[in-house]
């Protein structure tokens, strides 16, 4: 077995002292320099720690739910003694994975032994780094539209998930979303095994609306045809054409109670007897997120001892419908990123008869994307009714704004405030005493949000995960 | 005529569920509310695969963008739709078109790869897939009737259209690549039909498109001058400035945003 030699060793060293660094001034960009600067120094270094080394990886990939379905198969782990190193902050290109092995790492390049690596892993960056980490266990978790701007097309996507599923080592185990027709496909080609994870309600909580972006059959292009629509796409399905159809799901949600923006219950049934929990975060998706990372543990090997008492301590993650309590006021901060995520949110929301305080915010960066024409396939409608006031805030409020005007939210109850801050505190004005303030932002308008909220003391500088 | 007593405006929108990928439901959305707004009133009827109406029956056809395997079943399914299509055009039934729903009026649209797809032939233009994808914020000086204004949105495409003498251009590109990043054409016109392919929604955030389009269509439909009472677009027209502005940043490139290196193909 080769380590990662000198070099690689002095680019592991210069990694550790760059994030320091980064930590200590404050900078930021402690996620992902540390590894990009060692990756510059040693571009085979991800592949030389952790691939070479036979590390055992769990990888979380696919648009949507990443990063909680990251979080869920963590503390599963944890709780059952396992160490575990996760990447965090939404680090997920090859720079952010780097940075985690350089961190978990000795001196020496090594990671120690018995250490495992849970990693949520970009769709577009899964090219590089699937070869170069090896996973023990993949996770599809799903395939929305996500920043079209970006990829071009949701195919474009799902070929290189394919892509990199066919090279998985035999070892490995691919576990897919049974209820995503552009999931269900994947991994039925190639040497590895494979775990199927998804919904077994014999109600929809949804239909087919104009963001459900791939009700085309994977295999012929027919109509679909679903008995039960549960989240967007997701759902029962058959090809009207060929025999194509959801495949058998291995560990399934058989009930399912949305608690307000509380908590979740659900039943799972798994190839290891039944599991009941209670998530302490809402929603029909953090349904999925559970038995995803509850079939990437069985699927990696480990029990699911204590699974219960470990998942009902994962409360809602950075930007998550995250509860921050406000002075007099509360907030939830809910992070969306494509109509998917808004909504699923808005699902959640109008459910509890939120929002009614509603600032979004949405801006065009590089991770963000430049082009918001989705907006118009959020069903923003739905919510329109509950709205006493909504502040609009970001870069591309003007576009936010001209979206909800043509939803119906009258111009009189509706105020833009583009910086970030002056948003918030302007949307918290309009909230009465002991009244919610819902945010709904893209990824960096909800970075800004959380560091107004932090500089007034409402969170702290980190968020645990 | 007063808008009181207008007739309905009947709107078919196009394989609403198939080719939804880019907001552009957003431009139906946009004649429905304004009419609202005005008192004016709308239905829309969504036309999905194997259905063939009358399109000469409505006022006004929408027919939007769509990725590549959606496009290929639209193209097929069109195939029985075309001669009502094309009585529809020839009559003076507004059509709005947009990316995908551009490339298939035209005569035919040649894949990278694959055989050619035959379009239905409203429109006098012709589609060659190019090796490099257009995406960005764009804009074009565009003139209808007496008016010329400049229309924004965010084209994203690969394919390369060029016009035939009979379709005259929608507009002439001021930022982005337009049909083909050479000739300087963004889109298509032929009598009522109006082919783009700016993405955005572009009648949203374009209310003088929106409302100039509609005004024909109701035009054609009581065979006279309609009055269409003025509303407050400020809300638009910051969008329309902030999409400007992004456009302006870059004018003279035609591709500003990568697609990830995700080639197609990648899978043997």
């Amino acid at each position: 077995m080769t380590g990662p030699g000198i070099r690689g060793v002095t680019a592991v060293a210069v990694g550790k002292t760059a994030r320091t660094a980064a930590r200590l001034t404050g900078r930021g960009g402690g996620s992902s320099l540390p590894g990009a600067i060692a990756r510059r120094m040693s571009p085979l270094l991800l592949s030389d720690i952790v691939a070479d080394q036979a590390v055992p990886v769990i990888a979380i990939t696919g648009s949507n739910g990443k990063t909680t379905t990251s979080r869920f198969v963590t503390e599963l782990l944890r709780g059952q003694g396992v160490t575990v190193a996760q990447n965090r902050d939404g680090a997920n290109l090859e720079q952010g994975v780097t940075t985690l092995a350089v961190q978990t790492a000795g001196w020496n390049g090594r990671i120690p032994d018995g250490t495992v690596l849970v990693i949520e892993v970009d769709e577009g960056a899964l090219r590089t780094v699937a070869p170069e980490v090896r996973p023990r266990v993949l996770v599809v978790t799903n395939l929305f539209r996500d920043q079209l701007d970006r990829f071009g097309e949701i195919y474009a996507i799902s070929d290189v998930i394919a892509y990199a599923a066919k090279r998985l080592p035999e070892s490995s185990t691919l576990v897919v979303n049974a209820d995503d027709p552009l999931t269900a496909e994947l991994g039925l080609v190639g040497d590895h095994r494979r775990l199927t994870f998804g919904l077994e309600m014999d109600r929809s909580y949804g239909r087919i609306t104009s963001a459900a972006d791939s009700i085309r059959c994977p295999r012929c292009q027919g109509d679909l045809k679903y008995t039960e629509v549960y989240l967007s796409h997701l759902g029962r399905y058959r090809c009207s054409r060929c025999d194509f159809t959801r495949p058998p799901v291995d560990v399934g949600v058989v009930e399912l109670v949305i608690e307000g923006l509380e908590s979740t219950r659900l039943r799972l049934t798994t190839p290891e007897g039944d599991l009941e929990v209670t998530v302490p975060q809402p929603g029909l998706h953090i349904a999925y997120d559970v038995a995803g990372a509850v079939a990437a543990v069985l699927a990696a090997g480990y029990s699911l001892a204590h699974a219960a008492e470990s998942l009902g301590g994962v409360g809602a993650a950075f930007g998550r419908l995250e509860p921050v309590h406000a002075g007099d006021h509360e907030i939830a901060l809910a992070f969306a990123k494509n109509p998917t995520s808004f909504n699923t949110n808005l699902t959640t929301l109008a459910a509890a008869a939120e929002p009614k305080y509603l600032l979004v915010a949405l801006s065009n960066t590089r991770v963000d994307g430049e082009d918001f024409g989705w907006l118009w396939d959020v069903d923003f409608e739905s919510v329109v009714p509950n709205i006493d006031h909504l502040t609009i805030s970001g870069l591309r409020a003007d576009e936010l704004a001209t979206r909800l005007k043509y939803a119906g939210v009258p111009l009189d109850r509706m105020v833009v405030v583009p910086d970030r801050a002056q948003a918030l505190d302007a949307a918290l004005s309009r909230v009465p005493v002991g009244g919610r303030l819902i945010a709904l932002a893209g990824y960096t308008p909800t970075i800004e949000l959380r560091e107004a909220m932090r500089q007034r003391g409402w969170v702290g500088r980190r968020w645990n995960a | 005529m007063s808008t009181q007593n207008l007739p309905t405006l009947r709107i078919a929108h196009l394989y609403p569920a198939l080719l939804n990928v880019a907001g552009d439901g957003g431009n139906v959305m946009a004649i429905t509310s304004r009419a609202a707004w005005r008192g004016m009133s709308t239905e829309v009827v969504a036309v999905g695969l194997d259905e063939v109406p009358d399109f000469s029956s409505f006022d006004m056809v929408f027919f939007q963008g769509g990725q590549d395997v959606e496009m290929n079943v639209a193209a097929k399914d069109l195939v029985a739709k075309g001669a009502s299509l094309r009585d529809a055009a020839e009559a003076g039934v507004v059509i709005v078109a947009v990316c995908a729903g551009l490339q298939l009026l035209g005569r035919r649209y040649v894949p990278s790869v694959g055989d050619e797809i035959p379009g239905v032939r409203v429109l006098d233009l012709e589609t060659v897939a190019g090796p490099t994808r257009y995406m960005q914020h764009a804009a074009c000086q565009v003139t209808i009737g007496e008016q010329t204004e400049v229309v924004v949105g965010f084209e994203n495409h690969s394919g390369r259209t060029t016009l035939g003498p009979e379709a005259k251009p929608f507009g002439t590109v001021i930022a982005g690549a337009g049909n083909n990043s050479t000739d300087g054409i963004e889109g298509a016109r032929q009598g009522n039909v109006f082919a783009t392919y700016l993405h955005g929604p572009v009648l949203p955030k374009n209310p003088w498109l929106a409302d100039a389009v509609a005004r024909i269509a109701w035009e054609r439909k009581v065979g006279g001058p309609i009055e269409m009472a003025a509303l407050d677009d400020s809300v638009e027209g910051r969008s329309h400035d902030k999409s400007l502005a992004l456009a302006h940043s870059h004018a003279g490139e035609t591709t500003v945003l990568k697609p990830a290196q995700l080639a197609r193909g990648l899978t043997e």
